[in-house]
């Protein structure tokens, strides 16, 4: 029988720091700080969900701010220039790929969404548990990655 | 020589485009597989690369590369997977549906790079 422990603070480390080095850090100038941030920031999330043998979500919370760093930095224009869509196409894609990553941590077959962007809006996700949790702060911006497990299924034994 | 970019996101698209870009590539690109196969029949010639993400509304990216390989027309057509589902099983999904080489997300150029070597799309220490 595998065993699926499931992810864990240090496989979202791992996760963040190779989608900073590959899209929003490249030079290694503007790294992802491991610090709990003084003020959370939960202005923008971006989120992916799985069904299936896991169930649950990650979910990328950020101040405006940040978002809009990322989505310029992905999308390679100056922060200025940054508009709404670029925001919803660059964060999605950011929980697109750390989902995808947490993905292969946990029991399969599990499906996952398309990604989910919400800016200036309260998102809830009712009935879960927080699996793990990173938080640090990135151009003195909060970010906060979360996976979050359906409660039914967490309670389950196994 | 000419590629495809086919990804729902834009930043996505656009950071593939860059790195096929400066490794000589025409590129175009479409956003879900139905738009990829849309473009493809309107074309005299297919290009000889698809840089192809999997999760995608209308048409995924799995749908999509069965739909290729079952048109002869396109059968010179390289396709690279280039998704987050890294699971050996989706893998071996991709690879026996069709698919020539598989990058997981995230990505370097590097890693890009070093994949179309492989294929011998472009020669070994290419850079982008």
């Amino acid at each position: 029988m595998n065993v699926h422990p499931g992810p864990t603070e240090e496989d979202l480390q791992t996760i963040a720091e190779q989608v900073w080095a590959s899209y929003l850090d490249p030079d290694g100038s503007s790294p992802l700080i491991l610090l709990p941030p003084e003020k959370p920031s939960r202005e923008v999330s971006a989120s992916v969900s799985m069904t299936g043998a896991w169930r649950g979500h990650v979910v990328i919370w950020t101040s405006a701010t940040a978002s809009r760093h990322a989505a310029a930095a992905l999308l390679g224009v100056e922060l200025e220039d940054v508009t709404v869509e670029d925001v919803t196409d660059g964060l999605g894609e950011l929980a697109n790929i750390i989902g995808g990553n947490v993905k292969s941590l946990v029991i399969g077959p599990t499906a996952l969404s398309l990604p989910h962007v919400l800016i200036s809006g309260e998102s809830g996700y009712p009935q879960v548990v927080e699996v793990c949790k990173l938080a640090g702060i990135w151009r003195d911006e909060p970010i906060t990655i979360s996976v979050l497990q359906s409660a039914e299924r967490a309670g389950r034994a196994g | 020589m000419r590629a495809m970019v086919i990804d729902d996101s834009r930043a996505m698209r656009l950071i593939l485009k860059r790195i096929a870009g400066q490794l000589g590539f025409e590129v175009s690109e479409a956003a879900n597989g139905r738009e990829a196969i849309d473009q493809l029949a309107a074309m005299d010639t297919p290009p000889e690369l698809a840089l192809v993400d999997w999760n995608m509304p209308e048409m995924n990216g799995l749908e999509f590369v069965i739909a290729v390989r079952a048109d002869p027309k396109y059968k010179q057509m390289t396709l690279m997977m280039v998704t987050t589902e890294g699971e050996q099983g989706q893998i071996v999904r991709a690879l026996a549906a069709g698919a020539h080489e598989y990058v997981i997300k995230p990505f370097t150029p590097d890693a890009i790079v070093e994949k179309l070597a492989l294929l011998g799309l472009v020669p070994n220490g290419a850079a982008a």
